[in-house]
């Protein structure tokens, strides 16, 4: 992967853009050569956390700005790094039932996992390994 | 049990998430005369936390009327986000039609 490579995508916080902002970061990922499987985690966790702010961000937010933003990056270590970040708030939940799946999941993925609620919602994860090191 | 009578198969493909949750809610329904259900999964491509859940929530009700669900899942990323959720043992995931279908018939006479 080269270094210094970024995506940068800012959209609606709506459904319907969720799987576009995947294929998108997907596109980016394969042009840079990562191999499918770290493809697919690495999109897995992000659909995960843009999942999340459809869901979540804007329900007691009366922003009239409702969107996301996605910002996934290269270093020169061959680490990733993806943000996800919204203008909503934080919803803080007891964790119930048959709920709760996609932070696990991101948890599961992830080799970092930061959530900042100080202004609107930041998830930065960051993916590391073999798959993201730069390919000669 | 056989096949096309008692067994109820429901099919989705493509991409199962947050976008088509309502469209995954309609296609997880049972009728009265089912006795168990066989979710081919085959051609789905991916799929997310959204889409679990509604697949859990259908697995626990159909298991609280005692109807046995049996997934068919052949694709890598739907196999391995049922892990990374902590769900493999919330389901019975065959990877091919028939095993999931001898499943069924094993259930039915157990």
């Amino acid at each position: 992967m080269k270094p210094g490579s970024e995506l940068r995508l800012y959209c609606p916080a709506q459904s319907q853009y969720v799987a576009p902002i995947r294929h998108a970061l997907a596109a980016f990922l394969e042009a840079l050569q990562v191999d499918p499987g770290a493809r697919d985690d690495v999109t897995t966790a992000t659909g995960e956390a843009l999942a999340n702010v459809v869901e979540h961000a804007y329900v007691r937010s009366s922003s009239k700005t409702r969107d996301v933003q996605l910002l996934a990056r290269i270093d020169r270590g061959g680490r990733l790094s993806v943000y996800v970040s919204d203008r909503g708030s934080f919803i803080r939940r007891k964790p119930l039932p048959g709920r709760g799946f996609g932070l696990r999941i991101i948890r599961a993925i992830a080799q970092q996992l930061r959530i900042d609620t100080t202004r609107g919602t930041c998830v930065s994860m960051t993916f590391e390994g073999p798959a993201f090191l730069e390919k000669r | 049990m056989s096949d096309g009578e008692s067994i109820k198969t429901i099919r989705l493909g493509g991409e199962l998430e947050i976008g088509r949750k309502d469209e995954i809610r309609t296609a997880l329904q049972r009728s009265g005369s089912d006795r168990a259900v066989l979710l081919d999964l085959s051609d789905v491509t991916y799929a997310d936390s959204v889409a679990l859940t509604e697949l859990l929530r259908f697995c626990v009700s159909s298991s609280h009327d005692a109807i046995p669900v049996a997934l068919v899942v052949r694709t890598p990323q739907f196999a391995r986000v049922v892990q990374y959720a902590g769900l493999a043992g919330a389901f019975k995931i065959f990877g091919d039609r028939d095993a999931a279908l001898a499943y069924l018939a094993r259930s039915d006479t157990e």
